[in-house]
C-alpha cells in the first residue's frame, strides 16, 4: 500500500506540490541539511564549502550546508544527472542545489529534472546574458543562473614569443616555423583542449555561427573534413599535453612556450606562483569558446526554500564580486555592471589586462549546440586521432 | 540421539546462511554489473540488439586497443624480468648489506596508489622534470639532449615501477621457500649465479611468477589514472576511451563494448596460462 502510494505520488505532478509542502521547514525550528552537489575541480567544492557555506550558515542558523564534489569535467555533471535520474520516482530528492556544466543543463531541463526557480530569486533579474537563457541550443530560461563565466585563451611566454598570433591562421604558421613549441591537451584530457579543437573548427569550417545557434543539420558535418585534415597536419608539430594542468605545467617548465588554457586557472596558478608572472594571454580570432557553470535546483529538491535562499546569496552582487571575481579570477555569472560597482578599479582591471572586455565581446564564443559538439568530438577522434 | 539430530537438521541451512552474505555481495557487486555490462555492450541506446557498438569500438579505438595490449604486455614482460632479478639477488646475493638494503627498499612502491604514482611521474619524467634536471645538473646530459617521457614510455615506466614490488614480493617469497640443497648442489658443481637463477631457481618458482604476472596484467588493463595523467591522447589506453565515451557522449554501449574487449583480452591471458598449466601436469 505504502509503496503504491509512493509510486503514484512519484508519477503525478502532485508530487511536486507534496515536496514543496514538505520542504519549507518552519524557519528556526527544524534542523535542515542542505545538500549542494558540485561538478568541477576541487576549487569549486572548496568555494562552496569554505566560502559560501559558512556565510549561508551564519545567516541561517538552522541550516547546515553539505558540499559534495562529483568530479571534474562533464563527467561530474553526468554523475549529478544520474543521481537525480535514479531518484526520479521518489517524492523528494536528496540534492538541493547543484552546480552543473552547460552541456548537461539543457538535457536536465528536457528530462524534467530541474525546477524553474529564477523568478523567485532576487538575482534572477540581474542576469540577462545569453548564456542564462540558452545552453548549447536548449532553452533553459528560468531554470539556471550562471555561477560564473569562464573563457579559454592562448597562454604564451612573451620572452620566447615576441609577436603572439592574433588568429588561428597566424598560429598555424607560427607552429610550422616553431615545431613542438606549442602544446594542447586534445579532447580526452580536459576542456581547454576541447575548446581549442572547437575554436579550430570555428576558424576553419564554413558557417561557424550556425554551429552555435543551430538548427542542427547533419549535412554541415561533411564540410569539416578539410578543417580536420589541417588540424591533423598541425598536430604533427605540436606537443599533446596530459590535461589542462598538464599544459600549464609544461608552460611553467618551459617545455612549451604556448598553449590553450582556462583564463581563471591561468590567473590562479600565477597568483600561487606556479606560473611565471611574465606569462601572458591572448584571445585569438575568430574566437575561442568559454562556458558558464550553472546553479540549478532539482525539481523535487527536499529543501526547496533553503535552496532558493542559497542560490540567491551565491548570485548576489557582493558574493559574485568577492568570491567569483576576486578570489577565483572568474568572470561574473550575473551581469557585469552589478558586480563592478562592488569592486575597486584595480581588482576589476586585473581580470581584463590581457583579454579586454572588447575581446570577450567579439572573440568569446559559446560552445556549439550539443549535436554539433558531439559531432566535432567524434570527428576529431575519427579524422585527427586515427 | 535427539541432541545429535538437531545439529544435523540445522546443518542444511546454516552453511547456506553463513555463505549468503559473501555470495550476495559477489552477486550484487560483481556478477550483476558484469552481466549488465556484457548485455548492454550488445544494445543500442533504444534497447535494440546490435553489434554496432563493437564496430564503433574498432573503428574509433582499434589503434588504442592494439596500443593497450602492447603497453600492458611489454610492462608485464619487464616486470617479470626485473622481479626475477630482484628475487634472484635476494636469494643468491652474497653482499650482505646490499641484500639487506634491497630487501628494505624494493617494496616501497607497493604502498603507493596508482594515481599518486602517476602524479609523481608527471613531474619526474617530463622534459624539464626532476629526472632530466638532475641529469643536467650532474653534467651527464645537456639541456638540449633531454627528452620527455610523458608518452607511452611514461605509462610503461609507471606500471613497472608500481607493479614490480608486488610480483617481486611473491617471487622472492617463493624463492626463499625453495629447498636450498638444489642451489647448493648446482654451486658445488661449479654453476655461476646467473646460471643457477635461470636453470634451477626460476623453473621452480614459475607457477608463482605466472600468478603474479597474470594479476599484474589484469590490474594494469584496468588502470585509468596513469594513462590519463602521464600521457597525451594519441594513442592512449582503452580505459581512457571508455571514460571519454561515457562522460562526453553518455554512450554506455560503446564503453561496454570496449569493456567486453578488455575482459576478452584478460580472459585470453588467463586461458593461455591455465592451458599451459594443465599441459604441464595440472598444477596451474
Amino acid at each position: 500500500m505504502i509503496r503504491l502510494k509512493h509510486l503514484m505520488a512519484g508519477a503525478a505532478p502532485a508530487a511536486l506540490a507534496a515536496a514543496l509542502a514538505l520542504a519549507p521547514a518552519p524557519a528556526g525550528a527544524q534542523k535542515v541539511t542542505l545538500n549542494v552537489a558540485t561538478a568541477g575541480d576541487q576549487n569549486m567544492v572548496d568555494y562552496v564549502k569554505d566560502f559560501l557555506a559558512p556565510m549561508f550558515e551564519k545567516d541561517n542558523p538552522n541550516v547546515t550546508v553539505k558540499a559534495v564534489g562529483t568530479g571534474p569535467g562533464d563527467a561530474g555533471s553526468q554523475k549529478i544527472v544520474e543521481k537525480l535520474d535514479a531518484q526520479k520516482a521518489n517524492a523528494a530528492w536528496d540534492v538541493d542545489v547543484a552546480v552543473v556544466h552547460q552541456k548537461m543543463a539543457g538535457d536536465m531541463v528536457k528530462a524534467g529534472l530541474l525546477a524553474s526557480y529564477t523568478k523567485d530569486v532576487a538575482s534572477g533579474k540581474l542576469t540577462t546574458s545569453q548564456t542564462a537563457k540558452n545552453a548549447l541550443g536548449q532553452n533553459v530560461e528560468g531554470y539556471v543562473i550562471p555561477m560564473f563565466q569562464s573563457q579559454t585563451a592562448i597562454a604564451y611566454n612573451p620572452a620566447m614569443v615576441k609577436n603572439p598570433p592574433k588568429t588561428f591562421k597566424d598560429l598555424e604558421a607560427w607552429v610550422k616555423a616553431n615545431p613542438k613549441k606549442f602544446g594542447h591537451n586534445g579532447i580526452k584530457g580536459g576542456m581547454s583542449g576541447v575548446a581549442f579543437v572547437v575554436g579550430w573548427v570555428y576558424a576553419n569550417a564554413p558557417g561557424a555561427d550556425k554551429l552555435m545557434t543551430g538548427p542542427y543539420d547533419k549535412a554541415v558535418e561533411d564540410a569539416w573534413k578539410p578543417a580536420f585534415a589541417s588540424l591533423k597536419e598541425f598536430n604533427k608539430n605540436v606537443v599533446i599535453t596530459p590535461g589542462n594542468a598538464g599544459t600549464l605545467d609544461m608552460l611553467n617548465r618551459g617545455e612549451i612556450v604556448m598553449g590553450p588554457v582556462w583564463v581563471d586557472m591561468f590567473y590562479t596558478w600565477q597568483a600561487d606562483g606556479k606560473l611565471p608572472p611574465t606569462m601572458k594571454l591572448a584571445l585569438i580570432g575568430p574566437g575561442m569558446p568559454g562556458q558558464p557553470m550553472y546553479y540549478v535546483i532539482p525539481a523535487k529538491a527536499a529543501n526547496m526554500a533553503a535552496a532558493k535562499k542559497f542560490v540567491e546569496l551565491a548570485t548576489s552582487p557582493k558574493v559574485q564580486a568577492e568570491g567569483i571575481v576576486k578570489k577565483f579570477n572568474w568572470y561574473p555569472g550575473i551581469d557585469a555592471q552589478h558586480v563592478k560597482s562592488q569592486l575597486d578599479e584595480k581588482t576589476w582591471n586585473k581580470l581584463f589586462i590581457d583579454v579586454t572586455p572588447q575581446d570577450l565581446q567579439t572573440k568569446g564564443k559559446p560552445f556549439p549546440i550539443k549535436p554539433y559538439f558531439d559531432a566535432i568530438l567524434q570527428g576529431y577522434e575519427k579524422n585527427v586521432m586515427n | 540421539m535427539r541432541t545429535v539430530r538437531i545439529p544435523v537438521n540445522r546443518s542444511r541451512t546454516l552453511p547456506l546462511l553463513l555463505v549468503a552474505p559473501a555470495l550476495l555481495t559477489v552477486l550484487a557487486l560483481f556478477v550483476y554489473p558484469l552481466g549488465f555490462s556484457l548485455v548492454t555492450a550488445f544494445q543500442a541506446k533504444d534497447g535494440q540488439w546490435t553489434v554496432a557498438n563493437f564496430f564503433r569500438a574498432f573503428e574509433f579505438y582499434g589503434t588504442d586497443i592494439a596500443f593497450t595490449v602492447v603497453i600492458v604486455a611489454l610492462s608485464t614482460v619487464l616486470i617479470g624480468g626485473l622481479a626475477v632479478a630482484i628475487g634472484g639477488y635476494l636469494t643468491l646475493g652474497e653482499c650482505g648489506p646490499a641484500v639487506a638494503a634491497l630487501r628494505w627498499i624494493y617494496r616501497w612502491p607497493l604502498f603507493i596508489p596508482f594515481v599518486v604514482a602517476a602524479q609523481c611521474m608527471r613531474t619526474f619524467l617530463a622534459k624539464n622534470g626532476i629526472m632530466n634536471n638532475g641529469l643536467v645538473a650532474a653534467g651527464i646530459l645537456t639541456p638540449e639532449q633531454t627528452v620527455g617521457f610523458l608518452d607511452w614510455r611514461g605509462i610503461v615506466i609507471t606500471f613497472v615501477w608500481k607493479q614490480l614490488p608486488f610480483v617481486a614480493l611473491l617471487v622472492a617469497g617463493a624463492m626463499a621457500a625453495l629447498d636450498r640443497t638444489t642451489i647448493e648442489a648446482a654451486r658445488n658443481l661449479g654453476a655461476g649465479r646467473l646460471r643457477i637463477l635461470i636453470e634451477i631457481v626460476v623453473p621452480q618458482v614459475r607457477p608463482t611468477l605466472m600468478v603474479g604476472l597474470i594479476l599484474s596484467f589484469v590490474t594494469m588493463m584496468s588502470v585509468l589514472s596513469v594513462p590519463i595523467m602521464v600521457s597525451g591522447e594519441s594513442p592512449t589506453m582503452i580505459t581512457v576511451d571508455m571514460a571519454f565515451r561515457i562522460n562526453n557522449y553518455g554512450d554506455y554501449g560503446t564503453a561496454n563494448a570496449l569493456g567486453f574487449i578488455s575482459y576478452a583480452l584478460t580472459g585470453l591471458a588467463a586461458w593461455v596460462y591455465l592451458k599451459r598449466g594443465l599441459a604441464q601436469g595440472g598444477t596451474p
